[in-house]
């Protein structure tokens, strides 16, 4: 619940659309407890009316016809305009999200998986963004509607108002929080149970060629299988609690009813009531089992959303893994030197990856770390990104120690090129265009060039606009690796961080390209990581890296 | 004017309907006899209303009567919660046989067919989309049966008591569906459209959320959280339009309910006070009460019909969307098995005349390609990234078409089966899957069953235990999707362990040592030299380090093969 009102000012912002939404679901139910009312109050007058045809008809009439016309009206008005409140908070919800997300990454915690991801992104916030439309929405207004009913009930039948008005009261309130404390844990092992499921489908189709080598095809279904049975298990789990709260409030439905004509029936014997009056309460309480019906379905979409909402948040309130400087200072372009000084770095509970490095790059000098794999060396490119700042030392951007720069500021001076690197599901164009936004086909087609890979895309009959598959389907590991290169080179960082960036290209491929980087990157800085053996002239120095110690 | 596409869907929905079995007959047969059942309650409770205020009976009187609508009503809610948990069992067991289904028939395709769906979408559709078949079998189609029943029964009930309201009943009800059918189609195509626009938007974020690190380096922040709110927006104003119609449906079905409630009021006032003398006999008010109570009721189905028709709509799409998308039936799940690692002799392999191409056909990789490789050798291949190296391997493990003849031990390939061409072949591909599970079940999938000793002896050879060493909990460390938390070389160690697991007679490697720096591969290398003796070896590499240790090499270039001199390099130096 707390969870959930985190999002108290996302739903405020759509406020006036869902306050209109709660007021014509309360009319339409309103009107139809008042037409079956009325309905029972007038057909008993008549019955008993010795007046005949003098029996004044317009009022009770008018009033049949004009509830029923209110009732479709309100009906229409308050779904269209609560599901376009619901969708519009969607998209907030969504970009709220994406909001959070950006600054916290990377994202630290590796069991936190893509698959889960995704089920965050789109089924909790769906989740989430229908919570008012049928879940805090229809149980206000069942609260509403129960408590005016129980109020004319005093007035006019006090005997069947206590009845009446407890079993609302444990229907509306009890039944939901009773449903909500059990609902709680088998909904939260439900949605775990979905992401591992989706896991289940990721790891089959992306290592779908793996598992077939492996003769590993029949574990792989029968895990899946099982990965099934358990999200079906869980899913009846929490059906049962629906299914047994809605018995509950059936049942509580039943005794307001029998309440109510038990008391009206006493009271009528008393005469303290007429028949047609008692015969119309009777029908008007029959009439608000129409809001009873809602309350079961809302309450689990209420635990749903909660569970959402938790989950949502937890992401969302992870702790950013560097501070934002408070005053931010403005990078000095023409003061590109960057320069580590004793600094020592590792990984929570592990030990030092970095120890105690100083190294100074100056603007426009080309530097290679090679280095045994796992010694550190894409740390040290991440600590010049600020993924994360050092347990001692201070890098520094020209004279400015960079957390004292935005991020944001930092990350458009410096371009990495990593080892994974993704090719998105778009047109080549497009991936480009991640690089700098505004750039022409000009400087497309150049950067395509000093990557190498102009040729193969003016082959293609599409050429910009050929749409790249998953994981670059349609292009070889080293050419996806060349388009994320020409993405690099167009976004104009002055300085290029390249991260292995030969990786699964060829050594003809690997030489020309290292020949290119000494002309494409004049003008830049360059701190690449390697493990290739580097030809002459492309870099300056070059340096090693191993057990936490610079060379 | 039902489309194609939803006929395919509800074929397809008739199909796998079956699969439901008790469980969903129950979840039908219950709301009919709780139908029937409210005929006897409203007929009892008009009773004691009519007998109280017209006959003016006591209280107590009236008490059986009381106890038997209470009764009524308790043993009514029963019926309602036996049946809605029915429904869902019904529904879960179908969900589960689909998602089977889709899973099985997704992986006994070839796994390099280019009309593959992306595996976002394929999650999108085996996850999320199956679910949308939850409201038809669980609720839609007990719906439909009590809307198709039950007001037939209550006219068939109330016209020998009442002719005009039976006939009001009798007339209003059929039209309802018809009404709302004129008003479904125009729905039916917008869910549709809007099915498919949900699952790109999946798509998308799959997609996105994979490169977030890259998007925000490039400052793409602002951008992408715009791009994912319009696409957002977009997707809420196809729903709205979807909705608009939806509800319109719902709107007649109000106004039919309404006016009956209202028409059998004034009718039956109408009729106390004399202004109306339809009837032969009088009218008592226990027979209007009954009426009255009635009204409603004769609607209500109808109502439930109306407020599940969208999941009718929404499961043929979602199925017909499913079926398109992958490709795969939703009905039949595919049995597959293990296949066991197989010991033999080292195998013979002979290429003659083979052409390849890329997966889309457009370009040739490969032409006219003439090689020998005798069994037991090793082989280098070298080439420019994008020359097919990786194509070629495929193709001599059956992933690929090619044209032209590709014998192994003699036999061309369709004749090996698939239990010998796997249970005696081994390819590391070039960016292997590192599955959700820990290193030493990521390895394990080479020979479900194997020991702790062997697993932790692949991973020595691997070297994967180098730096598993250094994980908090050794080779039971989770990796997740993509390996994350592991580097590419170490994900590539883990890959290559699973060969020593699998006793491979030809073994075929893509860039085993792509990530790994020199010191590092020559040990690597050293061990599996060491493990191919008696083996023939294939691999695919940039390293002129790693070919030099090779009995021989190829390179190629431009399509195609030839024979490349070794350094000077002799192996067996290790």
């Amino acid at each position: 619940m707390k969870a959930l009102l985190t999002f108290l000012p996302l739903f405020r912002q759509r406020s006036g659309a869902m306050l209109l939404a709660l007021s014509l679901s309360l009319i339409t139910l309103v009107a139809g407890v008042s037409l079956l009312g009325t309905s029972g109050w007038f057909i008993t007058a008549t019955a008993l009316t010795t007046a005949g045809l003098g029996f004044n008809l317009f009022v009770p009439s008018a009033m049949v016809r004009g509830l029923s016309f209110v009732r479709i009206l309100a009906r229409y008005g308050e779904r269209l305009v609560g599901h376009n409140a619901t969708l519009r908070l969607l998209s907030d919800l969504r970009g709220w999200l994406f909001q959070r997300l950006f600054p916290r990454l990377p994202l630290p915690d590796r069991s936190l998986r893509h698959g889960d991801l995704v089920s965050r992104l789109t089924a909790d916030v769906d989740a989430l963004d229908t919570a008012f439309l049928v879940a805090i929405g229809p149980l206000v207004a069942a609260v509403i509607v129960g408590g005016a009913i129980t109020a004319v009930l005093v007035v006019l039948l006090p005997a069947a108002a206590l009845p009446y008005g407890l079993a609302l009261a444990l229907a509306g309130l009890g039944v939901p929080a009773a449903m909500v404390a059990a609902g709680r844990r088998a909904g939260r092992a439900s949605v775990a149970a979905r992401a591992d499921l989706r896991m289940g489908v990721l790891d089959g189709m992306k290592g779908h060629a793996d598992l077939l080598l492996l003769g590993f095809l029949g574990t792989t279904a029968e895990r899946f299988e099982y990965l099934g049975e358990e999200t079906s298990r869980l899913n009846l789990r929490l059906g049962a609690i629906t299914s047994a709260g809605s018995l509950l409030v059936q049942v509580l439905a039943a005794i307001a009813l029998v309440g109510t004509l038990w008391a009206g029936l006493v009271a009528l014997e008393g005469g303290r009531i007429e028949g047609p009056l008692m015969a119309g309460l009777v029908l008007a309480v029959l009439g608000s089992f129409e809001v009873t019906g809602l309350i079961v379905r809302s309450t689990s979409k209420a635990t749903q959303a909660m569970a959402a909402a938790e989950r949502l948040v937890a992401l969302a309130e992870m702790p950013t893994p560097v501070l934002e400087p408070a005053s931010p200072v403005v990078i000095d372009r023409s003061d590109q030197t960057i320069s580590l000084d004793h600094v020592t770095f590792a990984y929570p509970g592990l030990p030092s990856v970095l120890d105690d490095i100083t190294l100074s790059v100056a603007a426009g000098e080309r530097v290679a770390i090679i280095g045994p794999s796992g010694s550190g060396k894409t740390t040290l490119l991440h600590l010049l990104l600020r993924f994360s700042d050092p347990q001692a030392g201070t890098i520094r951007l020209g004279s400015t120690p960079i957390p004292a720069i935005r991020t944001a500021d930092l990350h458009a001076n410096m371009a990495l090129l990593s080892q994974d690197s993704p090719v998105f599901i778009d047109t080549i164009r497009n991936n480009l265009l991640i690089g700098r936004a505004d750039a022409d086909e000009d400087a497309l087609w150049q950067a395509l060039a000093k990557a190498q890979l102009d040729g193969h895309i003016r082959t293609l009959p599409k050429g910009l606009d050929t749409i790249i598959g998953e994981a670059g389907r349609t292009f070889s590991a080293g050419q996806a690796r060349r388009l994320c290169l020409a993405r690099a080179l167009l976004s104009g960082a002055p300085v290029l961080l390249l991260d292995e960036p030969t990786n699964a290209l060829d050594r003809e491929t690997e030489e020309a390209f290292f020949e290119v980087l000494a002309t494409a990157a004049k003008d830049r800085t360059v701190i690449m990581v390697t493990h290739a053996s580097i030809p002459d002239g492309t870099v300056d120095r070059v340096l090693t890296l191993e057990h936490g110690k610079l060379a | 004017m039902t489309t194609p596409k939803d006929k395919s869907g509800a074929k397809a929905l008739n199909m796998i309907a079956r699969r439901g079995g008790g469980p969903l007959i129950l979840a039908m047969s219950a709301p009919i006899l709780g139908g029937l059942l409210l005929i006897w309650q409203a007929w009892t409770l008009s009773d004691v209303l009519g007998r109280a205020i017209e006959g003016g009976e006591a209280a107590s009187a009236l008490m059986p009567a009381v106890a038997i609508v209470l009764g009524l009503l308790l043993v009514r809610a029963l019926l309602g919660a036996v049946g809605e948990q029915a429904g869902l069992v019904g529904a879960e067991r179908i969900k589960r046989h689909v998602r089977q289904a889709l899973f099985t028939q997704m992986l006994a395709r070839p796994p390099r067919a280019t009309d593959l769906a992306p595996s976002g979408v394929a999650a999108a559709a085996i996850v999320d989309q199956v679910d949308a078949v939850e409201g038809y079998f669980a609720r839609y189609l007990p719906a439909a049966l009590q809307a198709a029943l039950l007001p037939l029964i209550f006219g068939a009930v109330i016209l020998p008591l009442d002719w005009v309201a039976g006939l009001l009943f009798l007339v209003t009800a059929p039209l309802i569906p018809l009404f709302m059918a004129l008003v479904g189609w125009g729905a039916q195509i917008a869910t549709d459209r809007q099915a498919r626009a949900l699952s790109h938007l999946t798509g998308r974020f799959a997609d996105r959320l994979r490169g977030l690190l890259t998007l925000k380096l490039f400052g793409r922040e602002q951008a992408e959280t715009a791009g994912i709110v319009d696409a957002s927006e977009a997707l809420r104003l196809r729903t709205i339009k979807v909705l608009r119609i939806a509800f319109l449906s719902s709107a007649v079905l109000e106004f039919f309910a309404a006016l009956g409630v209202a028409g059998i009021a004034l009718y039956v006032g109408l009729t106390f006070i004399d202004y109306l003398q339809l009837r032969s006999g009088p009218l008592t008010l226990q027979l209007g009460m009954f009426l009255l109570l009635m009204a409603p009721e004769v609607y209500n189905p109808l109502r439930l019909f109306a407020s599940h028709y969208h999941d009718r709509a929404a499961a043929r799409s979602a199925i017909a969307e499913i079926t398109q998308q992958l490709g795969v039936s939703p009905n039949m799940p595919v049995t597959l098995a293990d296949i066991a690692p197989r010991s033999g002799s080292p195998i013979d392999v002979t290429l003659s005349d083979v052409t390849l191409r890329t997966p889309d056909h457009m370009a040739g990789v490969a032409l006219d390609i003439s090689v020998h490789v005798s069994p037991g050798q090793n082989v280098a291949l070298l080439g420019p990234s994008g020359s097919g190296k990786s194509t070629l391997l495929e193709a001599i493990v059956r992933l690929r078409d090619h044209t032209g003849s590709i014998l192994l031990d003699g036999r061309p390939l369709d004749q090996w089966s698939e239990a010998e061409m796997r249970g005696r072949t081994f390819l590391l591909t070039q960016k292997p899957r590192i599955i959700h599970a820990s290193i030493a079940e990521n390895i394990a999938l080479a020979r479900p069953g194997a020991t702790r000793q062997e697993i932790e002896r692949a991973a020595e050879h691997a070297d994967v235990s180098g730096f598993a060493g250094g994980l908090s909990e050794g080779l039971d460390t989770l990796v997740g999707e993509d390996g994350v938390g592991l580097s590419g070389g170490q994900a590539q160690r883990v890959a290559l362990a699973r060969l020593f697991l699998r006793d491979a007679s030809l073994i075929l490697l893509d860039e085993p040592t792509a990530h790994l720096d020199q010191t590092l591969e020559r040990e690597v290398v050293t061990r599996l030299l060491d493990y191919a003796r008696g083996r023939t070896l294939i691999v695919a590499t940039h390293s002129e380090a790693l070919a030099a240790r090779m009995d021989k090499a190829y390179r190629l270039v431009g399509g195609t093969l030839l024979s490349t001199p070794l350094l000077n390099q002799k192996r067996n130096i290790a």
